[in-house]
């Protein structure tokens, strides 16, 4: 599969191990590969963001993603879906935090010694969301009859996968649909 | 305009997305709150086979999810 990634696909998908690497991190997740799109200049990626009128600095998008992990990974769509049912996370939060400390909530992070098998020196496993990122990408090339994967593919399956990345990106009305739209002059083109 | 965003959000009540979505979000965090108790319960010197009771499941289920902790 990797072998029809263009260099574009190539360097997000190198950039979001830095990223990773980095943040002190031991795994790749879905957001690393956000930050790494959202760095990348001149792409596929950054047209269609343009186009869409994405202007979110990267600190705004780090700020969205912290505030989602606080809450155990609860975007601001899942906190409205609940408070439609009457459960107020904001005051889980805060009380869970006032008995367990700050960030009690935050998905513990994964350490290398967990994973055995990734544990050679330097190598940063992807998560198996990360890894459904990059199968959802190459659909996404198979559904536009297109052979390549390209960084606009990986922009696409970030905001397929249900979670807190295609949650963050729709408040900035970075939908899929909205992608579609933007890429489509593109490859009618191509 | 009043009535319009009323109608509106009773509409949305009835969006299976919604509710679904409220469904997934809500496990996601029961998941987390677990999570915190468990390791609650472990620093204040808990066994596996103690709070497994409190949690209705096996010593085994609880020590398999969270034992890594």
């Amino acid at each position: 599969m990797f072998e029809r990634f263009t260099d574009s696909a190539r360097g997000v998908v190198y950039g979001s191990i830095e990223q990773s690497r980095r943040a002190g991190d031991a795994c790749v997740e879905e957001r690393h590969m956000l930050a790494a799109l959202l760095d990348a200049e001149g792409t596929r990626t950054s047209v269609a963001l343009a186009t869409i009128g994405f202007v979110a600095s990267r600190d705004e998008i780090e700020r969205g993603l912290a505030r989602a992990r606080r809450r155990g990974g609860i975007s601001q769509a899942d906190e409205a879906a609940l408070a439609d049912l009457g459960i107020d996370v904001g005051e889980i939060v805060a009380r869970v935090e006032q008995t367990h400390g700050e960030g009690a909530l935050a998905p513990a992070r994964r350490t290398r010694r967990l994973w055995p098998f990734g544990g050679r020196t330097g190598h940063v496993p992807f998560t198996p969301g990360a890894k459904k990122v990059l199968e959802q990408s190459l659909r996404e090339s198979v559904a536009r009859g297109q052979r390549h994967i390209g960084d606009e593919h990986i922009l696409l399956a970030l905001t397929a996968r249900p979670g807190v990345v295609a949650d963050l990106l729709a408040e900035y009305g970075v939908t899929h649909t909205a992608v579609l739209g933007a890429l489509a002059p593109r490859a009618q083109a191509g | 305009m009043t009535e319009a965003t009323d109608l509106a959000s009773r509409a949305g009540d009835r969006d299976p997305r919604v509710g679904l979505r409220a469904v997934a979000a809500l496990r996601r965090l029961l998941e987390q709150l677990e999570a915190v108790q468990v390791r609650s319960a472990r620093v204040q010197g808990w066994s596996w086979q103690e709070i497994a009771a409190e949690l209705g499941v096996s010593r085994q289920a609880v020590h398999k999810k969270h034992g890594r902790n």
